[in-house]
């Protein structure tokens, strides 16, 4: 009797030891240009990952990482979300942009797992072009631009809107689709001109004479864009003498590109939070301490934060549906509606596995100067046709 | 608006001209059509910062002041070429032209990724004379400073080099060696030489246009220069393979008809431009397949 | 003459008919490799492996034959990936991401083969019509319109929204390339490519290769070839971009532009642009590598110890790598040369002796 209860009670002391670790895998750019923006938001999420290891887990296990480059490389991305697999992942983090996190996302979505993108802002991560297990955690690049509309509308009296879009990349279309659909909607305001550039166009000279050859000088110049052609951008509409407020989507958050021109003034950009200390938010600061300890710099850009939220919200699925099994956990994800994070309340449903609306903090650059000024939250979510580009 | 249209046509050609003299130099000399030229521009405009993956750049070479800036980048830019053509193009001078070209392309994607690993993918801010960029009124129309000068380092780059070639030894050697290879050897013409001098100038060019890039852009990028690369290429053909001032003539008149198209066609149609831009060459060369400039030695004769 | 006795010129014919033959056997040899002994991941090397052999062979048949160098193949590609998208993609999806199709395809649901036929042909019609114009120029200007056309098609691609999606990715195409399936189309592609070669139009056009002034006066009317093998060429770039889009699942225009260009001319050069095997063992040798090298950047184990290159020292060590062939073989790793049978073999008894 006495060996078998000491055997009982040996087994029942090594239980836990012997259950499973949930194993997250991250199809992300550890070389190749994406690096540059997979890997602070792949160590945010790592950053939650420990948080909740030094917690006691997830329902009871430790969480483990594993991880494969995909070399800023669709087919690469492809070949990382298989070795995820084999690795035995249970869950897929993917690239931060759709068009490099979609084969690793597709991947996870033929095994019935769920895929999140680290920072995609395009609609079609998600449903609509992965699948029905497909979510992101970032803010939509069409709900920035409408921030930024009704933002300048409300705050600097923007009646006057002219709009500059870079057509280089899927986002930069997005953020100018919903500037387009919130501007004309709100009393007296109008777009009064349009023109497109080339990220890499080595001089925009022609596109400022024709912002110079309008009569007077328009409010707002409504800049879609992103590195490094709208710092080129912003540099040249400023040497040319154009005053005007320029807005951008998040893209360009970070004070790493403000030398390309020296004093800049009157440039206002949305972000999910703010880098540069001074937050309302106290869990934003605390993250961004706890970023630098872990990095040794804070964040460059805003763009680490949506790391951290999705495993803050997939581990609360997690939690509520008692499993890791794709659909249970994605039907969870799809109940949460307003859901409280530390940067801004989350919603997701079973159409929509975006934002489309949010919390955004207003970021004004003075005299080369970053600073937090003012939040905003739409005051309608952009509808799914205009997401979709229609 | 119409003197301003042409100053930004103007500024714009000037920069593809010089690129295309670039290209155009060592297609003289080599045959050789080198696609690494996009990378010594952007390696000459990483030249000015210290290598680091900061997402902040400090100022290596760029603190010193204007005139020996421009010395050391010109410099860079110059032993750049020279140590690619010594160590890359040299052992392949006999080679056919495609296999120059695979490995011009080769040296190409070697450099973007070296500049990768030291700097990191993402942009970085550099901001070089800013004061440059402030418009200056001429007539009718605002033009910035950097522009004007542009176009008149177009001007004396031509006159220099049309100088040198004419008038210089090492310029009549060079000559010499574009129209006919061999027998230029044969009568005393000291092959390296010219082609390391070739190359230098072709270095030193890429720096000019790095220069006015990053004044222009205020940032450095691994991809910089790629773009403006293709453009000098056509530019360099369009313009007669083997004349350089046809090369400088076609750069200039892609880089007007870049803003030509930019200015008057409509907003739907706008980023459709460099659709039409091409298409407008191959219909040149359609009509004048040896270029519009060629050289006379150009057509082979039976 | 005896009937028992062959000539040089039968021995020769037959020599080259092996070189399809063999080049076949290699790259079922591959295959079975990969199947018996590789992983998932060796698996989808050694696909996209065979849909670079498409490509490139593909590619030789006009560039090789003709000797001018077509910067424009990826055009041909892309068409045929993106054809064959429309053709195969559930109309649910299209009528949400590609609303600016006309009727017929967007209700279109066909099989693959057919799909990767029809890319293959509209590849092929665009070829026709461009090369009409382009390929009257010759050497230099020939090949520099070509590169104006692949930056025509690229921009038109990534900005015509409405049917081609711009510049967001169109996903969720079938992905049905498996190793198998990439060795069916390679050798069809060098079965094609050993019959143009060996056909008068091949032979013509290699002529006019080697020295076009003999060739025109001989009475070789170099125009009509040259739009021959483009045309046939396009056909098999626009099937290679066609399994490329449903190897990845997703396609997009700059997966067909600068990057894929400078990969095809690469590997066709360091094999040795003059001959068929020089395309095949071009492919395997970069294929190969690229392999080796990205393993060793994940990380290698020797005893208890990992070895790992650095992140993004891949690419540079393949540059370097093809720096190198082609200064110590600047005709390539075949220099131009087939794989063949030897002479006796083919023969039978004896050496031929005539």
């Amino acid at each position: 009797m006495k060996p078998a209860i000491c055997v009982l009670a040996l087994l029942a002391l090594s239980a836990p030891a012997q259950a499973e670790d949930i194993t997250i895998g991250f199809a992300i750019a550890k070389s190749g240009w994406m690096e540059a923006y997979d890997t602070p938001a792949a160590t945010a999420a790592k950053i939650r990952i420990d948080e909740i290891n030094a917690a006691g887990g997830l329902l009871g296990r430790k969480i483990a990482v594993v991880e494969a480059d995909t070399r800023t490389d669709r087919a690469g991305a492809a070949k990382a979300g298989l070795d995820l697999l084999d690795q035995g992942a249970q869950m897929m983090i993917v690239s931060c942009d759709y068009d490099f996190g979609a084969p690793a996302a597709l991947v996870a979505e033929g095994e019935a797992m769920i895929s999140f993108f680290l920072c995609a802002e395009d609609v079609k991560a998600g449903i609509q072009g992965v699948g029905p297990l497909s979510f992101s955690s970032s803010v939509l690049a069409p709900v920035q631009g409408a921030t930024m509309a009704e933002w300048a509308h409300a705050r600097r009296e923007a009646r006057a809107a002219y709009v500059l879009e870079d057509t280089f990349i899927e986002y930069n279309k997005g953020i100018c689709t919903g500037f387009e659909w919130m501007f004309p909607q709100l009393e007296g305001a109008a777009i009064v001109g349009r023109d497109s550039f080339k990220n890499d166009d080595a001089s925009i000279a022609a596109q400022i004479t024709r912002i110079k050859s309008l009569g007077d000088e328009p409010d707002v110049i409504m800049l879609c864009s992103v590195m490094p052609g709208a710092a080129a951008a912003v540099r040249q509409i400023r040497a040319a003498g154009i005053d005007s407020l320029i807005l951008n989507g998040s893209a360009v958050d970070g004070s790493y590109w403000l030398d390309a021109t020296p004093g800049l003034s009157d440039f206002v950009l949305p972000v999910q939070g703010s880098i540069h200390g001074d937050d309302p938010r106290a869990e934003v600061e605390a993250f961004n301490r706890a970023y630098e300890a872990k990095t040794g710099a804070r964040p460059a850009s805003q763009y680490a934060y949506p790391g951290y939220v999705l495993i803050d919200l997939w581990a609360k699925a997690v939690e509520r549906a008692g499993t890791v099994e794709g659909a249970a956990v994605t039907a969870e994800l799809e109940k949460m509606s307003d859901e409280p994070t530390a940067f801004g309340p989350r919603s997701f449903s079973s159409e929509l596995h975006h934002q489309n609306t949010a919390l955004m903090q207003i970021v004004e650059i003075s005299d080369g100067k970053p600073a937090r000024i003012d939040e905003w939250r739409i005051s309608q979510p952009v509808p799914l046709d205009v997401l979709m580009g229609k | 608006m119409s003197l301003q249209l042409v100053f930004d046509a103007l500024s714009l050609g000037g920069i593809y001209a010089i690129a295309a003299l670039g290209i155009a130099l060592i297609f003289g000399v080599m045959n050789l059509v080198n696609f690494a030229h996009g990378q010594f521009i952007a390696c000459s405009v990483f030249a000015l910062i210290l290598p680091s993956a900061d997402a902040v750049a400090t100022m290596g070479l760029g603190a010193l002041p204007a005139p020996l800036l421009i010395a050391a980048i010109l410099a860079f830019g110059a032993g750049l070429a020279v140590a690619a053509e010594a160590l890359v193009f040299r052992p392949l001078r006999n080679a056919s032209p495609v296999a120059l070209m695979v490995a011009s392309f080769a040296l190409g994607i070697l450099l973007q990724n070296i500049l990768l690993v030291a700097y990191g993918g993402r942009p970085k801010a550099v901001s070089l004379w800013p004061q440059l960029g402030s418009p200056v009124q001429v007539l009718s129309a605002q033009v910035p400073l950097l522009q004007l000068l542009v176009i008149g380092a177009v001007a004396l780059i031509l006159a220099g080099l049309a100088l040198m070639l004419k008038r210089a030894r090492v310029g009549l050697e060079m000559r010499a060696a574009a129209e006919d290879f061999d027998m230029a050897r044969m009568l005393g013409v000291r092959a390296n030489g010219v082609i390391s001098g070739a190359f230098a100038l072709s270095g030193a060019l890429a720096a000019v246009v790095a220069l006015v890039l990053v004044t222009q852009t205020g940032v450095a990028d691994v991809r910089m220069g790629g773009q403006i690369m293709l453009v000098a290429f056509i530019a360099t053909v369009v313009g007669g393979m083997g004349s350089l001032a046809g090369a400088v003539a076609a750069g200039l008149a892609l880089g007007a008809a870049s803003a030509l198209l930019q200015a008057f066609l409509p907003v739907e149609a706008r980023p459709f431009r460099d659709a039409f831009l091409y298409g407008l060459v191959i219909l040149v060369l359609l009509f004048r397949p040896q270029g519009l400039f060629a050289s006379v030695g150009a057509k082979p004769r039976v | 003459m005896s009937a028992s006795r062959t000539t040089r010129h039968q021995v020769r014919r037959r020599m080259a008919a092996t070189t399809p033959l063999l080049l076949a056997l290699l790259l079922v040899a591959f295959v079975v490799a990969i199947t018996a002994f590789g992983d998932r991941a060796s698996a989808r090397m050694a696909s996209e492996t065979l849909i670079r052999v498409t490509l490139v062979a593909g590619f030789w048949i006009f560039a090789g034959n003709s000797g001018v160098i077509s910067f424009g193949h990826a055009a041909f590609a892309c068409v045929g990936a993106y054809v064959s998208a429309w053709t195969t993609l559930a109309p649910a999806m299209k009528a949400t991401l590609l609303p600016g199709l006309p009727a017929m395809l967007a209700d279109a649901r066909w099989h693959v083969l057919p799909a990767s036929l029809v890319a293959g042909l509209a590849a092929a019609a665009l070829a026709l019509v461009t090369g009409a114009a382009i390929l009257r120029l010759s050497g230099i200007a020939a090949s520099i319109a070509t590169f104006a056309f692949l930056a025509m098609v690229n921009t038109i691609w990534a900005n015509w929204t409405p049917v081609t999606g711009g510049t967001s990715s169109v996903v969720g195409l079938e992905r049905y390339v498996t190793p198998w399936v990439g060795l069916g189309w390679a050798v069809a592609t060098l079965a094609a490519a050993s019959l143009y070669a060996a056909s008068a139009s091949g032979l013509a056009l290699r002529a006019s290769r080697e020295d076009e002034v003999a060739a025109s006066a001989s009475g070789i009317d170099r125009y009509r070839h040259r739009l021959a093998a483009y045309t046939i060429s396009a056909f098999f770039c626009g099937v290679g971009g066609a399994l490329m889009g449903h190897f990845i699942g997703v396609i997009n225009p700059d997966a067909f532009y600068l990057n894929l260009t400078f990969l095809m001319l690469a590997m066709l050069v360091v094999g040795g642009i003059g001959s068929l095997s020089g395309a095949v063992v071009g492919v395997l040798a970069v294929s190969l590598a690229v392999e080796v090298l990205v393993r060793m950047e994940k990380g290698v184990s020797l005893g208890g110890l990992t070895f790992a290159l650095p992140p993004g020292s891949q690419e540079i060590l393949i540059a370097a790598a093809m720096i190198l062939v082609l200064v110590f073989r600047p005709a390539g790793l075949l220099a131009g040369r087939e794989i063949t049978l030897p002479a006796r073999w083919v023969t039978g008894r004896g050496a031929a002796n005539d």
